[in-house]
């Protein structure tokens, strides 16, 4: 269901391995590693790139460390700028990191950009001596530009930094309030509401 | 794929305080069920020029309904919007738009945080547990496709 839409763009290419696709072992994986789509970035900029299995705690403490306080790495050097990067099923989790990063840090700007990336995979038979073939796939990707600099608001899929409303942010106390015998879970790290439950968001 | 699933009423068994439960030593008790329900987004503005993207339509109706928009509708620019797992497919669709336009068409994307709420409803309406909602945040993406002006082009 979910492979719908991803291979879409691909079916051209796959269609015709795809009834004997299942013993062929795939052997290597490389992506069309190009140039960033967001144009003017130093080559020295902090990339965060963000697969399927990736941890957001684990992208979040990396990125965050080296962005908040005075945003000094090890080095000393200070850091304004970081893109973060996924494709396929590690868009949506790109977008979320992206999302929380900007509420922890504020008054960033961002830019967006949209790109197919090219994937080759060449595969192998099972059957000694067969000869093995190569696959392009094209999966959606999304780049993103976090900048505590201005950058131009005319650059397509330019956002302001976003004015945070109050204290009510839900990154920091993540507490789970429930009926009061039970010990709040760490695994469950979600809000409830207990009092007003025909709360609707505004 | 044809069955009618409405998606107010597709009912998970929430067994998340049987589960807390159980790692406490309290084991007569007998642990609430609740059935969660999620609520549908909250309703978003819709101009005629608005796509929401979702899982459930084919991919090439709702990708053929934006290339309507864009060729026979006359609009010079529609929003495509994508929440939690639909963003891939609002990517999909803007950049299959881009690439079928022969590089006429931009794209502008935006992202944003949509704030979504559950029902948590007790299975069982003798036991003492009281419903209660629950909020999480899900991301979202908004898509402008335009044709830019040709003025600014130059």
């Amino acid at each position: 269901m979910d492979h719908q839409s991803a291979s879409f763009s691909s079916s051209v290419s796959s269609s015709s391995l795809k009834l004997d696709q299942s013993n062929f072992r795939r052997i290597s994986r490389t992506e069309d590693s190009s140039l960033y789509p967001i144009p003017g970035l130093a080559a020295d900029i902090l990339h965060m790139r963000v697969k399927e299995g990736s941890k957001i705690r684990n992208l979040l403490r990396f990125a965050t460390l080296r962005m908040q306080g005075e945003g000094r790495d090890s080095a000393g050097t200070l850091l304004r700028q970081v893109v973060f990067s996924g494709s396929g099923r590690g868009v949506t989790k790109t977008i979320t990191c992206v999302e929380i990063l900007k509420r922890k840090v504020e008054g960033l700007h961002q830019v967006s950009k949209l790109y197919y990336k090219t994937i080759h995979e060449v595969w192998e038979s099972p059957q000694q001596g067969a000869p093995g073939t190569t696959m392009e796939r094209t999966v959606p990707a999304i780049c993103i530009l976090l900048s505590k600099d201005p950058l131009d608001p005319q650059e397509p899929g330019y956002q302001p930094p976003q004015v945070i409303s109050g204290p009510t942010d839900t990154g920091r106390h993540r507490g789970l309030l429930r009926v009061a015998h039970s010990p709040p879970s760490q695994r469950t790290a979600k809000r409830l509401c207990l009092d007003d439950w025909n709360m609707r968001p505004t | 794929m044809t069955e009618p699933r409405n998606p107010s009423m597709s009912s998970v068994p929430q067994t998340a305080p049987a589960h807390t439960d159980s790692s406490s030593s309290v084991v007569e008790m007998d642990p609430v069920e609740y059935t969660l329900r999620k609520r549908l987004p909250r309703k978003l503005p819709k101009r005629r020029n608005d796509v929401y993207v979702n899982m459930k339509t084919d991919f090439r109706a709702q990708l053929a309904r934006c290339q309507k928009l864009l060729e026979g509708g006359g609009h010079r620019e529609i929003c495509v919007h994508g929440l939690g797992l639909a963003i891939n497919r609002a990517i999909n669709i803007a950049l299959q738009l881009q690439a079928s336009s022969q590089g006429a068409l931009q794209l502008a994307a935006n992202t944003s945080t949509v704030e979504l709420v559950d029902d948590l409803e007790p299975e069982d309406p003798d036991e003492a547990g009281e419903p209660m909602t629950r909020t999480r945040n899900n991301s979202a993406i908004h898509i402008k496709v335009f044709y830019p002006d040709t003025q600014l082009a130059q």
